[in-house]
């Protein structure tokens, strides 16, 4: 089984346009602009994550803070998608994080991310509880996204160090200081998110040659497989083995929507290595599944011949090692 | 169609010791009259319904008049109700749990539900773990 861990779920609520406002400085009271299609799903990382596994006939539970109006749409979303749902329920109100996606300019879309509710220090022990139960039935635990407000970043390094403890390999698909604070204690896989801010526990990466060092500070901490994205149809893995350079040969007007394509790599990388492949395989299978979510409009691509034929588009280029 | 068909996969329960407040916080921010409870190893030991909770609150000799009428205020419930607060789950909960397996079928989920007039049925496998819960609309919207 694989447990994800969402700590800050969202509502990912989408609207396609046909053209934005090139500059909202208008003199107007209002500037109106009507979608074209909208859609809404479950989100967060991890539930992303477990949504793509479930589909793929890999047992998965998800866990984390739901609250609210928005928290039961969340869950019924999840458990539709055949995941398994071990939330704790909080006051207040689920965030939404709407993205908004222009015609021809999908691959930059606008977004808006609210910062979810507070959670409460007797929220986050129910959790602990319940966490520690779930790692017995685990094999790989994923810690994603970002932290909501009351939790500080140290929590990722707790949840690794218990999962470690349980012996089951941690996965952390975050970034900023949940990641550093996780890689004290030394996850198996992560998957950084350097989005917002390029780096890896304090280091740059934004070059492939920055993105390389930052990967291999990221080994010498304990991580066994470290993947990277450097540009929208490229990502590094570095691993104890050696450092390679994964690219698909996609035009950006191929892409309908990104969101969640980090997410399908993630989940892909973990359905193949429980499946018995190598590192190198489950990585090139998580980049077609993320290449593949990118270029439909819903968020995760759920057809596994669609990802195996975008296998043939990630070209491997070994960097160092191997 | 068999209960794993029809369940939800969802895991929202109590542990043995969690206390009363914490139950009835839990049932409010979840929308669910009825939550399993686990012990330390996530098995199934009972159910806890605001039914339970609400007739271990109310005065003993109520349920024989079938009517609470006569009660002039809601003042001795609340009383009650804090007192019972701190005290764990285990002291109000129901032991006499009837759960079904995910292999069963849905004949016999529908028999169950119906002969102990029960509005949901948690489902454990076969180490007692607590893998999904069965409500009645589920079974409804599944046949329909």
């Amino acid at each position: 089984m694989i447990l994800t861990v969402t700590l800050n779920p969202t509502l990912d609520k989408f609207y396609w346009v046909e053209r934005l406002p090139r500059s909202l400085e208008r003199v107007e009271e209002e500037i109106l602009i009507r979608a074209t299609k909208s859609d809404s799903s479950a989100g967060g990382k991890g539930i992303n994550v477990s949504i793509f596994l479930a589909c793929m006939g890999v047992e998965t539970v998800a866990m984390g803070f739901l609250a609210g109006h928005t928290g039961q749409i969340i869950l019924r979303d999840l458990l539709s998608r055949g995941a398994t749902a071990n939330f704790v329920w909080i006051e207040g109100e689920n965030r939404t994080n709407v993205t908004i996606l222009e015609r021809g300019v999908e691959y930059h879309p606008v977004k808006i991310h609210e910062e979810g509710p507070r959670v409460p220090s007797r929220a986050v022990e129910i959790f602990l509880r319940k966490y520690r139960r779930m790692l017995r039935r685990a094999e790989y635990v994923v810690l994603g996204g970002a932290l909501p407000p009351g939790i500080a970043p140290e929590f990722y390094r707790e949840l690794v160090e218990l999962a470690r403890q349980a012996g089951v390999r941690p996965v952390v698909h975050a970034g900023g200081a949940a990641l550093t604070a996780a890689l004290a204690a030394g996850p198996y896989f992560i998957k950084p998110d350097v989005r917002e801010v390029p780096q890896v526990a304090g280091l740059a990466a934004r070059t492939e040659e920055e993105i390389i060092q930052a990967g291999k500070h990221a080994i010498s901490q304990g991580v066994e497989i470290c993947v990277i994205s450097h540009h929208v149809t490229g990502d590094i893995l570095i691993t104890p083995e050696g450092v390679w350079d994964l690219e698909a040969r996609v035009p950006l007007s191929k892409y309908k929507n990104l969101v969640g394509a980090d997410d399908a790599l993630v989940g892909g990388v973990l359905y193949r290595l429980v499946e018995g492949d190598g590192v190198l395989e489950a990585v090139k299978f998580g980049m077609a599944a993320a290449i593949a979510s990118a270029e439909i409009e819903p968020k995760l691509c759920l057809a596994k011949p669609a990802i195996e034929l975008e296998m043939e588009q990630v070209e491997v280029i070994r960097k160092e090692g191997g | 169609m068999k209960a794993q068909d029809i369940m939800r996969r969802d895991l929202t329960s109590v542990e043995i010791d969690t206390p009363i407040s914490e139950v009835i916080y839990l049932m409010e921010q979840s929308g669910l009259a009825a939550l399993p409870v686990l012990d330390e190893e996530g098995v199934l030991v009972g159910m806890i319904s605001e039914r339970d909770i609400i007739r271990a609150a109310l005065p003993g000799y109520l349920e024989m008049l079938h009517s609470a009428s006569f009660l002039p205020s809601l003042n001795q419930l609340s009383r009650r109700l804090a007192e019972m607060a701190p005290q764990p789950v285990s002291e109000f909960m129901n032991r006499e749990v009837i759960s079904v397996h995910p292999e069963d079928e849905d004949l016999q989920i529908a028999d169950t539900l119906i002969r102990h007039e029960l509005k949901q049925l948690p489902v454990v496998d076969d180490a007692g773990h607590l893998v999904g819960v069965i409500r009645r609309i589920d079974l409804l919207y599944r046949l329909l």
